[in-house]
C-alpha cells in the first residue's frame, strides 16, 4: 500500500534531509563560485550543447511533483539521483587543485544524504533490492571538458536539490 | 657464555613476585668455578639465590623476588672476581597495573575542521607504557547492529583525545565509539557510546554588531538598545535557536537571559533597560530542533543606553 504523504516518515528524518539539502546546496554554490573564479566558467547555460555531447544526464524527480507525489517512488528517485550525482562528481576528480577540497566535501555530503535516504527506505521496508544504476561513466578528453562538466554537474545538482527541497518541505509540513 | 639472565616475566603487577635465573656456561673458564653467583636489584644485593651445578658443568642460580615494588628496576647477575663484584648480565624489570577503564568519553562534531573530536579520561597512571585507541563502527538505529568498522584513531603520545576525519564518517548515521586502553598487563574498554555525529555538533558563537544610527535621526529610546546578530556562517544551513544574555556594567549585576531567539536578525531592539547605562551583551546558538550542543558565548558587545 502506498505510503500516505509523509504519514510514516519520521519528522527527524525529514528535518535531517532538509538540513542535508541546504548543506549540499551550500557546498554546490561554493563549487560553482570556485569554478567561476578559477576557470572563468560562470554560465552553465553556455555549455548546454557541450553537456549533451558529454552525456551529462539529469536525474528525474517526476514522482516528487506535488500533483503526482508517490512518496516511495519519490524517495527512490531521490536516492537514484543522488547516486547518479555521486558518480558524476567522482568523474570530476582531478579537475583542479583549487576545486578539489570543495569537490571532496560535496561528494561526502551527497553520499551521506544518499545513505540516509536508503536506510530510511530499508527501515520502512520499501527499499529496492540492489543499488540504482549509475549510468555511463563520464569521460573527458580535455581539462576544459572536465571543468565545463563540473559547471554543468553543479548546476544540474542545484536544480535537482531545489526540487528535492520543495517536496521535503511539503512532506515535513505538520 | 659468561652469564645470561632469563625471567619469568619482565613486566609484572606492582608487588607481585619475579623469578629470574642466571646461567654461567662451563666454558666460561676465567671465572673461579666455586665462586657464588650474586644478585643485585638496582644497587642492593638480594639474598636468596639458589645455586646449582648441572652435570655438564653449567652453573645456574635462581632467585625469586617476592614483591617487586619498583615500577622500574635493573636486576643484575654478578659474581665476585678477586675482590670486586662483576656484573655478568643485567635486565630491566617493570611493574605496574593493567590499564584502568577509560571514562567520561565525550565527542563533538567540529564544523570548522570538519572532524569528529572525542576526548576521555585515561584514569590513574598504571606506571606502564599504555596505548589508547579510539575505536568505532558504523551502525543503524539504536546501534544494536555492527556494520562497517571505521579506521582506528590513535591519539598522539600522552594525549586523551583523537579526531576522526570527515571522510570516515556518515554524519547522519549511527556510530558506535569507545576507547581501548592496552598495556603489557592487559586491555580495558570504555563504555560504548551510540549517536549520529551531526547530533553532537557544537557551533562557533554568533557575531553581534551595532546598528548605524537611523538616518531619520529618530531619537533613541533611553531604555532600549538596538543591535543585530548572525549565527556562524558555516552553520547557516542548520536550523538553530539562539539566546542572549546581558548585564549592566554595575557592580555585581547578574545576567538577564532572553531565549529563544532566531539564528539571525538585522535589527533587534532590547528594552526595559536602565538609561545612561553601559551594558554587556553576549549570545550563543545551538542546532535546533535537531540535537546539538550550545556554542560558547560570543565575545561581548558593549553598548550604552542614552540619557533620559
Amino acid at each position: 500500500t502506498p505510503l500516505g504523504p509523509a504519514s510514516s516518515l519520521p519528522p527527524s528524518f525529514l528535518l535531517q534531509c532538509l538540513e542535508q539539502v541546504r548543506k549540499i546546496r551550500a557546498d554546490g554554490a561554493v563549487l560553482q563560485e570556485r569554478l567561476c573564479a578559477t576557470h572563468k566558467l560562470c554560465h552553465p547555460e553556455e555549455l548546454v550543447l557541450l553537456g549533451h555531447s558529454l552525456g551529462i544526464a539529469q536525474a528525474p524527480l517526476s514522482s516528487c511533483s506535488s500533483q503526482t507525489l508517490e512518496v516511495v517512488d519519490c524517495l527512490s528517485q531521490l536516492h537514484g539521483g543522488l547516486f547518479l550525482y555521486q558518480g558524476l562528481l567522482q568523474a570530476l576528480a582531478g579537475i583542479s587543485p583549487e576545486v578539489t577540497p570543495t569537490l571532496d566535501l560535496l561528494q561526502l555530503d551527497v553520499k551521506d544524504f544518499a545513505i540516509n535516504i536508503r536506510q530510511q527506505m530499508e527501515d520502512l521496508g520499501v527499499a529496492p533490492t540492489g543499488q540504482p544504476t549509475q549510468g555511463p561513466m563520464l569521460t573527458f578528453t580535455s581539462a576544459f571538458q572536465r571543468q565545463a562538466g563540473g559547471v554543468l554537474v553543479a548546476s544540474n545538482l542545484q536544480s535537482f536539490l531545489e526540487q528535492a527541497y520543495r517536496v521535503l518541505r511539503y512532506l515535513a509540513q505538520p | 657464555e659468561c652469564g645470561h639472565i632469563s625471567l619469568s616475566d619482565s613486566i609484572v603487577r606492582l608487588g607481585d613476585p619475579v623469578t629470574a635465573s642466571c646461567v654461567i656456561g662451563q666454558n666460561c673458564n676465567h671465572l673461579d668455578p666455586e665462586s657464588e653467583i650474586l644478585w643485585k636489584l638496582e644497587s642492593e644485593l638480594q639474598p636468596g639465590g639458589r645455586q646449582q651445578r648441572l652435570p655438564d658443568g653449567t652453573r645456574v642460580s635462581t632467585i625469586t623476588l617476592p614483591h617487586l615494588n619498583h615500577t622500574q628496576a635493573r636486576l643484575s647477575c654478578c659474581i665476585l672476581w678477586g675482590n670486586s663484584l662483576q656484573i655478568l648480565d643485567q635486565v630491566e624489570l617493570q611493574a605496574g597495573y593493567p590499564p584502568p577503564t577509560p571514562y567520561n568519553l565525550s565527542c563533538l562534531m567540529n564544523l570548522t575542521t570538519n572532524s569528529f573530536i572525542c576526548q576521555w579520561e585515561p584514569g590513574p597512571d598504571p606506571h606502564l607504557p599504555t596505548n589508547f585507541t579510539l575505536k568505532s563502527f558504523k551502525s543503524r538505529g539504536k546501534c544494536q547492529t555492527q556494520e562497517e568498522p571505521i579506521q582506528e584513531c590513535v591519539p598522539e603520545a600522552r594525549q586523551s583525545h583523537c579526531s576522526i576525519q570527515r571522510k570516515h564518517l556518515l554524519l547522519y548515521q549511527s556510530l558506535v565509539v569507545w576507547v581501548q586502553a592496552e598495556n603489557a598487563l592487559g586491555t580495558s574498554l570504555s563504555p560504548q557510546m551510540c549517536f549520529h555525529p551531526i547530533d553532537l555538533v557544537k557551533l562557533e558563537p554568533p557575531t553581534l554588531g551595532t546598528l548605524d544610527p537611523s538616518p531619520e535621526g529618530a531619537p533613541a529610546q533611553p531604555d532600549c538598545l538596538c543591535f543585530h546578530w548572525e549565527s556562524w556562517k558555516p552553520s547557516l544551513y542548520m536550523e538553530q535557536k539562539c539566546e542572549l544574555r546581558y548585564q549592566p556594567q554595575l557592580g555585581e549585576a547578574s545576567w538577564a537571559l532572553v531565549t529563544p531567539l532566531p539564528s539571525r536578525t538585522l535589527h533587534h531592539k532590547l528594552c526595559g533597560l536602565l538609561p545612561a547605562t553601559a551594558y554587556t551583551l553576549q549570545m550563543r546558538c545551538t542546532r535546533w530542533p535537531l540535537p546539538g550542543h550550545w556554542s560558547d558565548w560570543s565575545p561581548s558587545l558593549e553598548l550604552k543606553t542614552t540619557e533620559r
